[in-house]
């Protein structure tokens, strides 16, 4: 006698197959309604609650912040309302230098340098080591004009932010009202389709008698409208369905103890499908005895029943793999495991078992992501703000970093990492006086450094002027020159991502977050001539992030992307104005592992 | 018939329940075989059954047409018998401990006699849960120990002594019916 091992004995039950009790298939189609809406209306609505967080935690900041520039502009004096009174202490002589600049028709208040103390105290934040004293005159209602229309307008563009949000939720809500709707009218419509598509592929097996009835069962099927199905044909559809039987000698299934006699029709199916639209299988084995197997399509053959063209027997269909217990197998059980083997070859004749990694351990694997990048950033001015008089331009400047991410779902992932970035703004015909080429100026004494002109550099050899204060002094020592101003940060971003679109090797997400960033560099110059360091810098930076990432795998566990951003910087610096949004694309290498 | 497969594994892309029908029906016998070869009673192989084919069915648009789709199915169905098993064990559900010196005992050749399949799978599903889930992937799944281990999250070391305690309790089952026979 031929030894064998343990695999050997065990490798019939290799492609070991059972139909499963008919019950099963209501009940998945049952589960397959339920938590899926669920599911989904749940994504929905995180992935709109982050990108309106996103979106809306720039703009409170930004407003918020927009509000506090306005009371430091008023506080400073600004540079459109000022008049400039010099009062040289030291020869009693009085210099007023008396400017009104182009908004001057705005009314502005001035006031004489005599009554210092009282622009003194309107000027409450004027530096107190000053010596020279400057009256800034505020048209006070004026201002306080602009501020309340400042104010309503915040209010007026928070209110229709909050109209316009109420109107997404609301069309949203419509939406998903009208989706859940259609969505329903859809799975009416597949429930019908469904029932029809049972009814329509409902097979008789049996003998005669069998087939008899099931031609009543056809009659009734076939009177009906194929898109109008009524409850009780539905009932009889399942019913037909899960009263199927599959008769043999034995009437019985091994495998499929709850229903012995039963059999989905999936094997009638298949066998159809391989074959023609109709088969009767005369079984020739002596169990089964003068019992036809016979399987006839439902739809094609209402009126006659004159196609059964293939007769074929089952054992002859009886897969090699099981011959050896072929002699102490039940036969109906061969029959079964024939026609499912034939099933299993006729469709899939390539499977590979056990080739393919498992999906669920490859993302496992993939839970984390290594990012290097490098990019450009733009920092812009999107509220006019001004220094020294003039309008802040955008800088350009390059940023790089690290970054990593872990997938906490297919559709979720959180990341953080350290990154360089640099915002910087460029102020053009800024006017300023070399304090080495001027007798009479130094930095300490000259009325740039007075409550009208924030001093903005530590530097002592060059002096910045106002715009206002540049056309009262005719000196031929004020030049203009750009002013440059960069603060470098290493940043540390949390993000949390949300994969909106995936599919074979590219993926879009969107990410949003915040961050912390210190500062490591900072820089002033003036037509490249350094002023040493903004004073007002903040060692200390905060933000908020929105960025999309648009990667593509490259090789293996490789992909590189491309990923544009937002930033917005909440306090870069404390009483100056400063490009605070900034514009970024980066370019970088992603592994996964 | 390839064709006709893609068609339905498209049709369930589009959640129509027609396609999922057929999908149910092509593959259902061979997938409902497995969960009545990793679980050890049927009640708890249909639950698994129901819960892997809503996955499948909710999880189709994943698949990307490379490969065999069956496989696909298969690797689905496999994850949830494993996390279901998971879930189920009160303590230690692998055997950690191993001893090369009985464990890796040789295998002895048995006489080729003819079991039902009935039977085999009676036996496979009396064994522990723990070898009964290493025996089934590598045998039935042939996989490696070094995969085995890495998806059951057990050493390889631990994976070879399921595997080799699995067959020895099989191996005395089939030959207590063989003695039975001749007696």
């Amino acid at each position: 006698m031929k030894k064998q091992n343990i695999e050997d004995i065990f490798s019939s039950m290799e492609n070991f197959s059972s139909v499963p009790p008919p019950e099963l298939w209501a009940n998945i189609e049952e589960k397959l309604d339920q938590p899926k809406k669920k599911k989904r209306a749940i994504l929905w609505w995180s992935a709109a609650a982050c990108l309106l967080l996103g979106l809306l935690l720039p703009s409170v900041l930004y407003f918020s912040s927009n509000t506090g520039i306005k009371t430091l502009e008023n506080n400073t004096g600004g540079n459109n309302n000022v008049v400039i009174e010099e009062n040289k202490k030291d020869n009693h002589d009085i210099k007023v230098i008396s400017t009104e600049e182009k908004s001057i028709e705005k009314k502005s208040g001035i006031v004489e340098g005599t009554s210092a103390k009282t622009s003194k105290d309107k000027t409450a934040n004027t530096n107190e080591n000053q010596t020279k004293e400057v009256a800034i005159a505020h048209s006070d209602s004026k201002n306080k004009r602009n501020t309340d229309s400042s104010d309503i307008k915040l209010n007026s563009q928070n209110s229709a932010t909050n109209q316009a949000v109420t109107q997404q939720t609301t069309a949203s809500e419509k939406r998903s009202q009208f989706n859940s709707f259609s969505k329903n009218k859809n799975l009416n419509s597949e429930k019908t389709n469904t029932n029809q598509v049972v009814a329509q592929k409902t097979f008789t097996t049996g003998n005669h008698n069998q087939f008899n009835s099931f031609s009543k069962n056809q009659n009734a099927f076939n009177s009906a409208e194929k898109n109008q199905f009524s409850e009780t044909e539905k009932r009889n559809a399942d019913k037909i369905l899960a009263e199927k039987t599959f008769t043999t000698g034995k009437q019985q299934n091994h495998f499929n103890s709850p229903s012995k006699n039963q059999m989905s029709n999936s094997i009638f199916e298949n066998q159809m499908n391989s074959n023609t639209n109709s088969i009767a299988s005369n079984s020739s084995d002596s169990n089964l005895g003068k019992k036809q197997v016979t399987i006839t399509d439902n739809k094609k053959e209402v009126a006659a029943t004159t196609t059964i063209k293939t007769e074929k027997t089952v054992a002859d269909s009886a897969p090699k793999s099981n011959s050896k217990f072929s002699n102490v197998l039940s036969k109906q059980d061969s029959v079964q495991l024939a026609e499912l083997q034939n099933l299993e070859k006729g469709i899939i004749p390539e499977v590979k078992k056990g080739k393919e990694k498992d999906p669920k351990t490859k993302s496992t694997a993939e839970k984390w992501a290594l990012e290097v990048f490098a990019g450009i950033a733009n920092s812009e001015n999107y509220k006019n703000d001004k220094t020294l008089g003039n309008v802040n331009d955008s800088k350009q400047s390059s940023t790089y970093g690290v970054k990593t991410k872990y997938k906490i779902n297919k559709k979720w992932a959180v990341g953080s990492g350290f990154k360089i970035n640099e915002l910087g703004q460029s102020v053009a015909n800024v006017s300023y006086i070399k304090t080495a080429n001027n007798a009479f100026l130094t930095t300490g004494d000259y009325l740039v450094q007075n409550s009208t002109v924030p001093q903005i550099a530590s530097s002592d050899s060059y002096v910045l002027v106002s715009n206002t204060t540049k056309n009262a002094l005719s000196s031929n020592n004020v030049q203009s020159g750009s002013l440059d101003q960069s603060l470098r940060y290493v940043e540390m971003p949390l993000e949390v991502s949300y994969a909106i679109f995936s599919k074979n090797k590219a993926s879009i997400s969107l990410n949003t977050g915040g961050f912390v960033g210190k500062l490591i560099s900072n820089s002033v110059a003036i037509d490249g001539n350094s002023l040493g360091e903004n004073l007002n810098a903040n060692d200390f930076v905060y933000g908020s992030t929105l960025s999309s990432t648009v990667q593509y795998r490259v090789y293996k566990k490789t992909n590189v992307f491309v990923e544009p951003a937002m930033n917005y910087y909440i306090n870069p610096l404390n009483s100056q104005s400063f490009n605070q949004f900034q514009w970024g694309l980066n370019f970088g290498l992603n592994v996964s592992f | 018939m390839k064709d006709d497969l893609e068609k339905y594994i498209r049709q369930c892309m589009q959640n129509d329940r027609a396609g999922q029908l057929k999908i149910y029906q092509l593959f259902s016998p061979v997938l409902y075989g497995i969960c009545l070869k990793y679980m050890k009673n049927e009640d708890d192989a249909k639950d698994v059954f129901q819960e892997a084919f809503v996955i499948v069915f909710q999880k189709i648009s994943q698949y990307k047409f490379e490969g065999s789709f069956e496989g696909w199915l298969k690797r689905i169905f496999i994850n949830k018998l494993i996390e279901t098993l998971n879930k189920k064990k009160k303590e230690s559900f692998f055997l950690d401990v191993f001893d090369p010196d009985t464990d890796f005992t040789e295998e002895e050749e048995l006489d080729n006699i003819p079991i039902e399949q009935e039977k085999l799978l009676e036996y496979i599903r009396d064994l522990p849960d723990q070898y009964r889930t290493v025996f089934n992937l590598y045998v039935f799944e042939k996989m490696k120990h070094k995969d085995i281990a890495e998806l059951l999250k057990i050493s390889e070391g631990t994976s070879k002594s399921n595997l080799n305690r699995a067959k020895r309790i099989l191996q005395k089952r089939i030959l207590s019916i063989k003695n039975f026979k001749i007696a």
